[in-house]
């Protein structure tokens, strides 16, 4: 196949095309923060975290829905988009509540590694503290609108890979939720399958089993990536 | 070398980041030969005296915190926000989703608990919470926070150990940045 040249952070990389910057700089090592990046499911370039600066674009370019051009020359890592990625993370923990000392999720979560990955010791922004629900209906599972930090990842892992589109969007805005079915409780759904896929998708505590306790749960999103990995192949 | 002086505070926390600061263990013999611990709640002692350093564990939720914090940041060279509550309100600033109204209802009037008056105690001696809770830094300048719920013992160690030598520490390049 014919591949193409880009540069990233001045190294020269010959590439093939039609891939996304992400994609490339996750298979050369180049490390790049993101949440609501699920790989085999679409990107949808929601958390603003895999910015980088393009050379020619007058504006930040996210990673994971931009496709390489020949002789692109691409940065990850400047002070500018350093800066970018802790507000960015700043603004998530300040949008919720996300309180990780009694989080299913604490010392597991995609969010705090990310705190720890911009170095985040604490948030600038006062916190909106919005009161959220919290879904206990469905026999199994809890769906916490206090810690969700709206990535996605559930709606199009139910989509995509389950085919159920058991979760949707509503609203914009800080009002934005995320809803089952026509925004019914999740125990009353008519869609939802109960196949857990949802839980393994979800970056946070947002999503979690009810037999789990406090820092007790454990997520596999990358069964989901190998899942769809699996179903492309021709057997 | 002169002998530094060193505060630790308790404001709307729930005490864990000083059981922490106490399981530094026989550490805390490093720290009494840089420092003399003259305020703190496992000390005797009224009035904040001025200090070198001040650990600040807890959110502000109350007049009588806000006046206390305002007086620390006088009295104190460095002050350190101690814990998550003090950095980003965590457990204590769950009431923030509520009407103050609400939480006292919750507490006093309608729990199964509670006996039949359901009086919210309003004794004038007792300090007046306030409607919402708030992290150190939105009252005060904070030079320096210890995340964690509680933070490690390791890490108030380092931080203290830093300090009392005169230089700055840096938690995350430490490895010892944590939250919940």
């Amino acid at each position: 196949m014919n591949t193409i040249p880009v540069i990233i952070n001045d190294k020269k990389l010959d590439v093939d095309p039609g891939k996304t910057i992400l994609e490339v700089c996750r298979e050369n090592d180049i490390e790049m923060l993101t949440m609501c990046h699920l790989k085999g499911v679409m990107d949808i370039g929601a958390c603003r975290l895999c910015l980088v600066e393009v050379e020619g674009a007058n504006k930040l370019m996210s990673a994971c829905t931009t496709r390489v051009n020949a002789n692109m020359i691409v940065r990850t890592a400047t002070d500018k988009i350093k800066r970018y990625q802790r507000i960015t993370t700043e603004l998530f923990f300040a949008e919720r509540n996300h309180v990780c000392s009694v989080c299913v999720a604490n010392g597991k979560c995609e969010l705090q590694q990310l705190g720890y990955k911009v170095e985040l010791d604490h948030i600038r922004y006062p916190h909106l503290f919005p009161q959220c629900e919290v879904d206990t209906s469905h026999p199994w599972y809890v769906m916490d609108h206090n810690r969700c930090i709206m990535c996605t990842r559930c709606v199009r892992v139910c989509t995509e890979v389950e085919g159920a589109h058991n979760w949707d969007v509503m609203n914009r805005g800080h009002q934005v939720r995320i809803i089952s079915d026509f925004n019914t409780p999740w125990g009353e759904s008519i869609t939802c399958t109960s196949c857990g896929k949802c839980l393994h998708a979800c970056p946070t505590g947002a999503i979690w089993p009810k037999a789990i306790v406090q820092g007790q749960l454990e997520k596999k999103p990358e069964m989901l990536s190998e899942l769809m990995e699996k179903r492309k192949m021709k057997l | 070398m002169n002998k530094k002086k060193l505060a630790t505070v308790w404001l709307g926390g729930c005490s864990g980041c000083h059981m922490s600061l106490l399981d530094i263990d026989e550490r805390i013999l490093d720290v009494a030969k840089l420092a003399d611990i003259v305020k703190s709640p496992v000390v005797d002692g009224k009035e904040m005296p001025p200090v070198d350093i001040a650990l600040v564990e807890g959110a502000i939720t109350s007049d009588e915190h806000y006046r206390e914090i305002l007086h620390i940041r006088k009295q104190a060279k460095t002050l350190i926000a101690f814990g998550d509550c003090a950095v980003m309100t965590n457990v204590t600033g769950m009431r923030n989703y509520f009407h103050l109204k609400d939480v006292f209802d919750t507490a006093y009037r309608n729990a199964i608990s509670n006996d039949q008056e359901g009086k919210v105690p309003d004794h004038p001696s007792l300090l007046k919470l306030n409607e919402k809770v708030v992290p150190l830094q939105e009252v005060v300048k904070v030079d320096f926070v210890i995340p964690g719920c509680p933070p490690d013992a390791d890490a108030i160690f380092y931080v203290l150990f830093e300090f009392l030598h005169d230089r700055f520490p840096n938690l995350s390049k430490a490895k010892k940045l944590k939250y919940g």
